[in-house]
């Protein structure tokens, strides 16, 4: 039916929420104050406005009172307006012109915005006025089909990425797989093993790493960074920039000989985590992919000082190119995957701890590269002062993590990884060792990880319930010194020990911000990436299209890694799918115009 | 006049924005009070800005139409608030 009328009828539902609206506002009042509104011709409430009784009631509402416009005054819209817009939608009514408001932050229980029942009243008798106001004077967004190219680009190579690009290529899409450093594999390549199975993390990782490698639909460009982003979801136009290698990737066999004649020797920072040197020119590390070598040409002495050229004499493949260029690569994708994953807090802050200070205080990613048996040591455990194998071992946990003057959230993998390396420790590397673990709480909250934690202090490891005030250095022995209060057996306790480990939070990776800003996407109070509702849709973002996935998010192991990259790559997948979407035209105007 | 319906998107820590809501506070008053004006902060309103397609701040919808984004002339804004208020649909 078309209805030819320049009047606007517009109807409120207010929804109680069970006591959740209901037992913080007056909803009788509420009713009364909304009646006399410009354009409003019907006012309801409903004990639930989203449950399938009251949808019904808004539908019937529509028709008997021939309503055009409906306004719910109920939750976060963020939860409920397509339930709202798919009910009118039903009847006809565009999507525009329904809309959902949020009375409800200010009378549930626990909500942080939570008021006064008379404040509630004022509060909410005001946005429902501008709600009404709004909706009366709306006219339809205007839309346009677009079509969208079946093409991701995924951020960061780690586990979380590799996922999603695998997820998304076998699906037949084709995925751009964009990560900064020369190879793929991310940190967990670092960890030597993974709890709670204790499975060996190059092992497990290799699979992944190897097939994304030879994948059809997998273009890997390492050593690569995103330096624009324009337009939107199923027309994204990306530009990456890639870093020269030096090296030319396809005549490279990755046989090493460059290597051995470098002269240059640095150190190395990410695979090692500064515990041994590498050369100029290096492979990262064993299984690293692609196996390439690669040119630091901070440190190289042909780029500082002119000469020497020793790698490009002994490689028979004739691969070294010191006239390699940074390369710009423009893509175009529907859509996008951010998985940049999270970097180790920097514990030289907490001065209290000593680490950068004493030798022999390490952090818990140089104790996994100590313990790897392809590691700097080959598996042993020697401490950095005198090489020599310590006989007992402090760990600290929540070093950045849980403290107001560095980061008050729990990083929430650091108790599973000090348990994991004090396993290796008396299991594999040092049975006599005396391990020593200080914690404020135990969180093993994962599948499984509660009994690893049990079969931990059955391996005679040491659990201290307090957190040290002070690391020591002994200045002749170079042992460190730690005086804690447990609080489980009330007394004080003073240790010393050969090697201290700090159980570092995880923060946000280097370059978040910068990358949020290029993507025009939110970070949370802590710098993570924000999703756009923290349980309902935990890899979307504020712009459509754009996923995120993995320790990018929020910290989280790599289990909790791998179910956000399948969620992402399916958010990804749904959009995609269409072939078209539907966009508000303004959004495809200011593309074409830039 | 006709009323009109404004909705600025701003952000915490936006340049731009404190620049047009001074903008649409003169015009305003220069046209009338016809003209409300809603604040929309796109990090707690996600929804109406993805609604609307806000990409960046400050972004300016007027009766439901997306107009500006960006900070806008003066004049263009006067314009834009004026067609607006005269359209009767």
């Amino acid at each position: 039916m078309v209805r030819e009328k320049k009047e606007k009828r517009i109807g409120i539902f207010i929804c109680h929420c069970g006591k959740n609206v209901a037992g913080g506002v007056d909803i009788k009042a509420l009713i009364e104050s909304s009646r006399g509104l410009e354009g409003v011709v019907f006012v309801e409430d409903n004990k639930f406005s989203c449950s399938e009784e009251g949808q019904i009631a808004i539908q019937d509402a529509v028709k008997n009172n021939d309503l055009d416009r409906i306004v719910v005054a109920a939750c976060d819209p963020g939860l409920h307006l397509l339930t709202f817009q798919r009910c009118g939608q039903k009847l006809g009514i565009d999507p525009a012109f329904v809309d959902l408001i949020d009375i409800r932050k200010w009378t549930m229980f626990g909500s942080p915005n939570k008021v006064d029942e008379k404040q509630a009243l004022d509060n909410s008798e005001r946005i429902i006025e501008q709600a009404v106001k709004r909706m009366r004077l709306k006219r339809i967004i205007p839309k346009v089909t677009v079509k969208v190219n079946p093409s991701v680009v995924v951020i960061g190579g780690g586990v979380a990425g590799l996922e999603a690009s695998l997820d998304l290529a076998d699906k037949g899409y084709r995925v751009h797989l964009v990560e900064r450093l020369p190879t793929i594999g991310g940190k967990m390549a670092l960890l030597y093993k993974v709890f709670p199975t204790n499975d060996c993390a190059p092992c497990i990782l290799a699979p992944k790493t190897a097939y994304a490698n030879i994948h059809p639909n997998i273009n890997l460009l390492t050593h690569s960074e995103v330096t624009n982003v324009e337009g939107h979801i199923g027309n994204f136009g990306i530009v990456v920039n890639q870093n020269p290698r030096y090296v030319d990737e396809k005549k490279c066999t990755g046989c090493g000989l460059c290597i051995e004649k470098c002269p240059a020797r640095v150190a190395d920072n990410e695979y090692s985590r500064g515990l041994s040197d590498r050369k100029a020119i290096y492979i990262p590390y064993d299984q690293a992919i692609p196996r390439k070598a690669v040119i630091d040409n901070q440190n190289c002495l042909y780029f500082q000082k002119g000469s020497c050229r020793l790698c490009e004499k002994a490689c028979p493949a004739s691969a070294i190119d010191f006239k390699q260029e940074p390369k710009t690569i423009e893509l175009k994708v529907g859509a996008i995957i951010v998985a940049t994953g999270f970097d180790e807090y920097n514990p030289v802050r907490k001065t209290e701890y000593g680490y950068g200070r004493y030798g022999n205080v390490i952090t818990q990613f140089q104790l996994a590269r100590l313990l790897d048996i392809d590691g700097p040591t080959r598996g042993r455990l020697l401490r950095p002062t005198d090489k020599k194998e310590p006989r007992s071992i402090a760990m600290i946990q929540c070093v950045g993590s849980r403290d107001e003057n560095a980061n008050g959230y729990c990083s929430s993998v650091c108790c599973m990884y000090a348990l994991k390396h004090a396993q290796i420790i008396k299991e594999m590397v040092s049975p006599d060792a005396q391990v020593y673990i200080s914690y404020i709480d135990m969180r093993t909250t994962g599948k499984g990880f509660e009994e690893y934690y049990k079969r931990t202090r059955e391996m005679a490891v040491n659990f201290i319930h307090g957190r040290p005030g002070e690391v020591i250095e002994n200045n002749e022995t170079k042992n460190l010194i730690l005086k804690v209060e447990d609080s489980d057996i009330g007394e004080l306790l003073r240790l010393e020990v050969d090697l201290v480990v700090l159980s570092c939070a995880t923060i946000p990776a280097k370059g978040t911000k910068q990358l949020a800003e290029l993507l025009r996407i939110n970070l949370d109070e802590n710098g993570f990436f924000r999703e756009i509702h923290p349980k309902l849709r935990p890899v979307e973002t504020n712009r459509r299209g754009v996923y995120i996935c993995g320790s990018a998010q929020g910290p989280k192991d790599i289990p909790d890694s791998i179910v956000q990259a399948k969620a992402a790559a399916s958010c990804a997948d749904s959009e995609l799918r269409k072939g078209e979407i539907q966009l508000p035209e303004s959004i495809v105007k200011k593309e074409k115009a830039n | 006049m006709a009323e009109v319906y404004v909705e600025e998107f701003m952000s915490p820590g936006c340049v731009g924005c404190p620049i047009v809501k001074e903008m649409l506070k003169s015009l305003s008053e220069e046209l009338g009070g016809e003209i409300t004006v809603e604040e929309v902060d796109i990090t707690v309103d996600t929804t109406r800005a993805a609604q609307y397609g806000v990409m960046s701040v400050p972004a300016i919808a007027i009766n439901g139409e997306l107009k500006f984004m960006g900070v806008p002339k003066k004049e263009e804004l006067k314009k834009a608030l004026m067609e607006e208020s005269k359209k009767d649909e």
